[in-house]
């Protein structure tokens, strides 16, 4: 077991901010977790961060449920519906006779509904993507280390614990081997 | 051959973001001499009125128009790389995405520049724009500029972000190892990415809609590029396979383009662990693919042209084959034709010398083949009092080769601040999801072959 | 509604090209100088095609006056992307200068090859600005022209039968090239209107469209040369 480092804080478990531990593979990382859910803690209060999706690991797969090919859905029809929109509007506003063309001319008018209904479902994705994963809730989703990506390794640790715990924490996460415990 | 480790593989793709030699700069100020040369080109045709290009009665459409499907065109390898291949999870895509994504933005946003540079008032090309404007008029549906007009921009959109979303646990990776100004701006561009599973799967889910979504805009883009042609009666023109023809094309040029970038960073940033020959044999064989595709697509186009023996399509079709435009002509039989067929179709000669010769082969021959749809049909269209010819003027000409300096100024910055290869994409290799290698083939895995 | 037509006699057609001048002259085309024209950038809204046929001593000289067709299913209307290009309801193909941008799709498109485009701001040495016609705009540098009908002409008949309360008379209106004409080859008039010269002519067996199996439309009906000798 690898020695852990010094804690700075006087108080046990006053004023911490997050207990964590990185390990330097997704085994080790793995049984961290496991611990931590031993101690009943919920998946959402569990924080793992790596430096590439680890699928071959369970804790990959963790909030894994998401609606966006729905919503990327969603964002086609609402990009469709903009796109006929503005065609009526761009065609009928001034209705201009060209080339013996009806106004309203179905096989034109659907290259501009297919592109804006693209253009919807792309934007309907990365919109999804941005509010749901990369805005962090108030208070939560800040626990970070570099070296999960300078030393490549696997960071599963706990943000905002209960103090009384905080003990019993340290000891699950530095149980697997090549743990090193670090606070904020 | 052994596989570059975690660290190794942060220390050398990082590598060209924290040290800069004297090439650089040097690259930099060439390529940025010619780009502004070819602005003062333009801005001087502006200023002295459209003339000074070669267009004239009846040629009204000539080297922008070719530019311009051209670098439309060298746009669809990102898509077919990065795309079609993350889709069907073919592992060997994944050090090539990020070249393959960054041709296609830059290739789009070069080959936008030519709708406005060719227009005879290029200052008023925000008519385009549907926007409620105070002449109470809107831009023609109906016209397939317009459609260029909203491809283009989706497909633009679709590829900045197909490339942004990836690079941004790179960002990550970056601002962990930089300091000072570069960390906040890096930590700035990363939007706050920490790595969390929940994160990863919605950046790959996002990853995966966007693929799907794509691939059909891309289609559609060169698609309705053919369209500027085809909705015109023009002899050769006002055919019905010109949009598969087009955007086969355009695969074609897309993936030489990419051949050519990946020798020229293998080479360059000192890649040969990543960029392996196998890749690039790989790629030659899709190459081969689409040689063969553009040769029966040519072969459909002139079977049927000749049968029909149209007196107005004939006269295009023998000014290409043996009069004015054949020597263009046959160069590019054999540049997009005879030489990918001999360098990618014998195993010996599929090597990336032989790569990098047919990409400029095909790259050449691409070029001519836009030039060559565009400017015979023109010069002899229905009524012969009014044939002309077409030659091009240095403004053109000194624009054109602006663009190419232009794409390789902005790849050499390109790499400069972005690692331009994935880094987690690569490392993301190494763990993949259990649906990927079924019990049954984890035994068969072959040892250091990482998906 | 008046439709507006046209119908050219070759029989008539010496080929003296009066109605060329005749058009610079009112629709103030410039122009371009005998370099420019060499390199193909000469603007005639109305040209006189000339073709050879057979071999000296027997060659036969065809002309044939070519302005645009004003097609009712005209290829170049619906590429205009700003609706520069596009028809009116007395059935003219009318060119928009302020809303050009210059794309050419539109002279591309056009078989007929009578769409003109502006490479240069047009110039006119002193006194010869003296001559220009005040009812035509000038056009700019980068803007697509043609022929028009001398749609200013139709205006103005128009403006002063209705002034007079009564109907424009078959044969009032004259594009600059049918009144230009010496042999009067050249007829104008309302193709509604089924007893006015140009409807006749129209209707003669000698009459044809220029390339009508494209399906343009033209409203510019020739008469064959009655002599082929």
């Amino acid at each position: 077991m690898t020695p852990r480092e010094p804690r700075g804080q006087p108080e046990q478990g006053r004023g911490l901010k997050a207990v964590y531990a990185l390990y330097p593979d997704g085994a080790s990382a793995q049984q961290a977790v496991n611990r931590l859910r031993a101690l009943g803690l919920q998946d959402r209060d569990i924080t793992v961060v790596s430096a590439q999706p680890m699928e071959d690991y369970e804790f990959g797969h963790i909030g894994k449920k998401t609606y966006m090919w729905w919503i990327a859905c969603l964002g086609g029809l609402i990009g469709m519906a903009t796109a006929f929109g503005l065609a009526y509007l761009a065609e009928y506003s001034w209705a201009i006779n060209v080339g013996g063309l009806p106004i309203w001319a179905w096989w034109p008018n659907l290259i501009i509904i297919f592109e804006l209904t693209m253009l919807g479902a792309i934007a309907a994705t990365v919109i999804t993507l941005v509010v749901t994963a990369l805005i962090p809730e108030r208070g939560r989703g800040f626990l970070y280390d570099p070296e999960v990506t300078t030393e490549g390794q696997v960071l599963v640790g706990v943000e905002n614990p209960a103090q009384d715990r905080v003990s019993s924490f340290e000891r699950e996460l530095s149980a697997p081997p090549g743990a090193r415990l670090k606070t904020l | 051959m052994s596989h570059p480790t975690g660290a190794e593989m942060n220390r050398d793709l990082l590598h060209p973001l924290f040290n800069t030699s004297w090439r650089f700069w040097l690259l930099v100020a060439v390529f940025g001499g010619v780009v502004l040369f070819g602005a003062v080109s333009w801005a001087t045709q502006l200023w002295l009125g459209f003339g000074i290009a070669g267009l004239n009665w009846p040629v009204y459409w000539a080297f922008y128009v070719t530019n311009f499907v051209f670098w439309i065109g060298i746009s669809h390898a990102g898509t077919l790389i990065s795309a079609i291949l993350r889709l069907v999870n073919a592992g060997w895509r994944r050090p090539v995405t990020r070249c393959a994504e960054v041709i296609t933005v830059f290739a789009l946003m070069i080959g936008a520049m030519f709708p406005i540079i060719h227009l005879g008032r290029p200052w008023l090309a925000f008519w385009l724009f549907p926007y409620p404007s105070e002449r109470l008029i809107w831009p023609n549906f109906r016209s397939p500029l317009v459609w260029d007009f909203f491809a283009i921009n989706t497909y633009l959109t679709g590829s900045l972000l197909f490339l942004y979303l990836p690079i941004i646990p790179d960002f990550a990776a970056v601002r962990d190892k930089a300091t000072g100004l570069r960390r906040r701006i890096y930590g700035a561009l990363a939007l706050g990415w920490r790595g969390t599973p929940k994160q990863w799967h919605r950046l790959e889910t996002a990853m995966s809609i966007m693929a799907v979504a794509i691939i059909p805009v891309a289609v559609s883009v060169h698609t309705i590029v053919s369209f500027d042609f085809s909705m015109a009666p023009v002899p050769m023109w006002n055919t019905t396979i010109f949009g598969p023809y087009f955007v086969a094309g355009a695969i074609f040029s897309g993936i030489a383009g990419l051949l050519l970038a990946m020798a020229v960073l293998r080479r360059f940033l000192h890649l040969e662990a990543y960029l392996h020959p196998v890749h690039f044999e790989n790629l030659g064989k899709l190459l081969l693919v689409m040689a063969l595709l553009w040769g029966y697509f040519v072969f459909n186009e002139r079977l049927v042209t000749y049968y029909a023996n149209e007196p107005a399509e004939m006269a295009v079709f023998w000014s290409t084959q043996s009069g004015a435009f054949a020597p263009l002509y046959w160069t590019m039989v054999i540049g997009n034709f005879v030489l990918p067929l001999i360098l990618m179709g014998i195993r010996r000669f599929r090597t990336i010398t032989g790569c990098v010769i047919a990409s400029i082969g095909v790259i050449v021959g691409m070029w001519l083949e836009r030039f060559l749809i565009i400017v015979p049909g023109l010069s002899q269209k229905y009524l012969p009092y009014s044939f002309g010819s077409y030659r091009p003027q240095p403004v053109e000409i000194v624009i054109t080769t602006a663009t190419f300096a232009g794409m390789a100024l902005l790849y050499v910055l390109f790499a400069k601040v972005v690692p331009i290869i994935s880094i987690w994409e690569l490392k993301a290799g190494e763990h993949p999801s259990p649906s990927l290698i079924p019990p049954a083939t984890e035994e068969h895995r072959l040892g250091d072959l990482h998906l | 509604m008046p439709r507006w037509g046209m119908a050219a006699d070759l029989d008539r057609c010496t080929g003296c090209g009066g109605c060329v001048v005749a058009c610079h002259a009112e629709n103030n085309i410039s122009t371009v100088g005998d370099d420019q024209a060499s390199r193909g950038r000469a603007k005639h809204w109305i040209r006189v095609e000339r073709y050879y046929e057979g071999e000296f001593p027997d060659v036969r000289v065809k002309f044939r006056p070519v302005m645009c067709q004003q097609c009712d299913n005209a290829p170049c209307e619906p590429v205009c992307p700003t609706y520069a290009s596009h028809h009116t309801d007395d059935g003219l193909n009318a060119q928009v200068y302020n809303r050009c941008i210059g794309t050419r799709y539109c002279a591309n498109a056009c078989p007929y090859n009578v769409r003109f485009f502006d490479f240069f701001n047009p110039s006119w040495e002193k006194p010869l600005h003296l001559q220009l016609n005040p009812d035509v705009s000038l056009r700019e540098v980068g803007v697509m022209e043609k022929c028009t009908f001398c749609v200013q002409r139709i205006k103005s008949a128009q403006i002063g039968a209705k002034a007079g309360q009564r109907e424009v008379r078959d044969g009032e209106i004259q594009p600059a090239c049918v009144q230009g004409c010496p042999s009067k080859a050249l007829v104008f008039g309302d193709l509604e209107d089924p007893e006015s010269e140009v409807s006749r002519l129209s209707r003669s067996p000698r009459g044809t469209k220029l390339l009508e199996d494209l399906g343009t439309k033209p409203k510019v009906a020739y008469l064959a040369r009655v002599s082929q000798t």
